[in-house]
């Protein structure tokens, strides 16, 4: 029973809160015990699980003081594309401001990777007119990794290609790892990570250089649930933080709380 | 600076890539002792061992950053400091394994100009790199890059030195600089060597570069007003 | 008593307009709550929705010791609490009448 409020500290730690917000959530915590002359684990059940329950209130507070959506980050007029005589699809608009997701969706082989690598900039379209923020991140649905490399010699080198010194790159994927409650692992290529966690590092690879639109290809595959609800935790505190996000989904219940759903397979 | 830390990297990643490494290292040793007992033919098989590897090699580095390049090039990193990087490091690779066998040529043949012999190593093995890197941008799979390669060094291996199809390809300079530190002769073998590897280089060097600004092209969207 | 599911929805309300009468402490409130007959809200459910009234503004804390024991975290509401107990009020008693008129009208039959 004693070693309660360790368990509590640590587990608000690993889900990413600051040192200091950590230790003094737990001395409260402690203290609202001895107000009941209860044990901890009578008044709040198990340290962790009342840690992962009070960070996901924190976290739902800040989502309810959503603030007015922002410049549009992104707008598609009636996009199309084609390979040779095949219509992948046609006549596409969406418009994503800041502060909002958008997801799409559809089924398998109906043009979503494809979409969104044409928000990238990566495929140009065959027909229709793009425009979007010069700041923009992509994660790819799998690849997208060096795996010889590291993490941190991941961060260092996505760093560099956004002209970040080194040593602030590393601090930066390391601080946005501990977000999506991982310490990445000196010395352990990426190949030898587990296929969620190779995700967690596409993911901050996208959003080492703070972009303003990040473009999101299913990276929770492989994500076990409670690190897939994290990781639509990240999604949200991307929007409040005024970020435009985009994400490619097959999953219809994820569908509840983005404010766009483009359904490719019904155009 | 992307460049430096692209090349950095990369040295890395082949480092830690141990069987490939001892195997890319070890081919041109092959080569060399088959016919030890010759001085020129060994020594010139070494420096197409060198030019072997060291391409294969290239190619392999080129095709697996192959998902990892546009996300540095929308991340902002221009295509020159990838693929310069990328060249560079590569172009370390190969003469650090020209240094070695250049010093074991030294050791265990008698040869007329053995500094002569360092240069044909390390002038092959600057050749190379682009060659193995325009290969790799040539031919997206790794399979098909390496039996091309194989292809070229054959013919280069047996082609007539003096006859027109072993001048157009990549590793005359080879041949041309090897018989002159072999067997002596006019200094003039060794500039018109010089020359065709100086081109095959550009022609290499510049052809992987086009290939890949096309390739990771990104598009230049308008900003929403 | 134990905490009905549908209390989750109104629990800020309970907690702010209670907060409206006078400033209170955790422990304090889950008693009120308990003798108003609501719910006996265990703690793992009162003090997360303290801290998320903390966090949007709607009740500030403040340290005050107390007779017996440690210091104590007493809140007060803010205005943007009151203006927050007033918008819900309004839905609260409609959800209530639309809940009453239900019932009613399957007594009637």
């Amino acid at each position: 029973m004693s070693d309660w409020p360790e368990l509590f500290e640590t587990e608000l730690l690993r889900l990413g809160l600051q040192p200091v917000r950590a230790r003094q959530l737990t001395a409260e915590t402690a203290q609202q015990s001895a107000e009941h002359g209860a044990p901890p684990a009578d008044v709040f059940g198990p340290a962790h699980l009342y840690a992962r329950h009070l960070v996901a209130e924190l976290n739902s507070s800040a989502s309810a003081r959503r603030l007015a959506p922002g410049p549009v980050l992104l707008s598609l007029t009636g996009v199309g594309k084609r390979y040779r005589r095949r219509t992948v699809f046609a006549g596409v608009d969406l418009r994503v401001r800041g502060g909002e997701v958008a997801a799409i969706v559809g089924a398998n082989g109906c043009g979503k990777s494809t979409l969104l690598k044409i928000c990238a900039g990566l495929i140009r379209p065959s027909t229709g007119e793009v425009r979007r923020t010069r700041r923009v991140g992509f994660v790819p649905q799998d690849g997208g990794t060096a795996g010889w490399l590291t993490a941190e010699e991941h961060f260092t080198l996505f760093g560099a290609a956004a002209g970040m010194v080194p040593g602030r790159a590393r601090s930066t994927g390391v601080h946005l790892a501990a977000r999506l409650a991982w310490r990445p692992n000196t010395g352990q290529p990426a190949q030898h990570l587990s296929g969620g966690t190779r995700q967690k590092l596409n993911l901050v690879l996208g959003e080492l250089h703070a972009p303003d639109l990040l473009l999101l290809d299913e990276p929770y595959q492989g994500f076990d649930q409670g690190t897939y609800l994290d990781f639509w935790q990240q999604v949200f505190a991307w929007r409040d933080a005024g970020r435009a996000v985009v994400v490619v989904t097959h999953l219809l219940h994820d569908l509840r709380n983005v404010d766009h759903v483009l359904d490719l397979g019904a155009l | 600076m992307t460049a430096f830390v692209v090349a950095s990297l990369c040295a890395r990643e082949v480092s830690r890539r141990w069987a490939a490494l001892v195997l890319v290292v070890a081919l041109p040793l092959w080569f060399y002792l088959v016919r030890r007992d010759l001085a020129g033919q060994s020594t010139r098989m070494l420096a197409l061992g060198i030019g072997w590897s060291v391409s294969t090699l290239t190619l392999f580095v080129v095709n697996a950053s192959r998902s990892v390049d546009p996300r540095l090039r929308l991340t902002g990193a221009s295509t020159a400091s990838i693929i310069g990087g990328r060249l560079a490091a590569m172009s370390g690779v190969g003469l650090a394994v020209a240094l070695g066998y250049w010093l074991l040529v030294g050791v265990d043949q008698d040869l007329r100009h053995w500094w002569v012999a360092g240069l044909m190593m390390a002038v092959t093995a600057l050749a190379a790199a682009p060659l193995g890197s325009l290969i790799g941008a040539l031919l997206p799979r790794e399979l098909e890059g390496a039996l091309a390669l194989l292809s070229v060094c054959a013919v280069q291996m047996l082609a007539d030195p003096a006859g027109s199809v072993a001048k157009l390809m990549p590793f005359w300079s080879t041949r041309e600089i090897g018989t002159y530190a072999v067997d002596g002769g006019g200094f003039d073998m060794v500039w018109r060597g010089l020359g065709h590897a100086a081109l095959v280089w550009l022609i290499c060097t510049g052809g992987t570069l086009a290939i890949f600004r096309w390739r990771l092209r990104v598009a230049n969207y308008p900003e929403p007003t | 008593m134990t905490p009905r599911p549908w209390l989750h929805g109104f629990l800020d309300l309970c907690l702010l307009a209670m907060l409206r009468e006078r400033p209170d402490y955790g422990y304090g409130l889950a008693q009120r709550l308990a003798a108003a007959g609501v719910a006996d809200v265990p703690g793992g459910t009162l003090y997360p929705a303290l801290l998320r009234l903390e966090q949007q503004g709607l009740a500030v804390p403040d340290w005050q010791p107390s007779e017996s024991g440690p210091r104590r975290k007493y809140y007060a509401i803010t205005d943007a609490g009151r203006e927050f107990v007033d918008g819900q009020t309004a839905e609260w008693r409609q959800f209530r009448d639309g809940v009453d008129a239900l019932i009613e009208a399957r007594a009637a039959r």
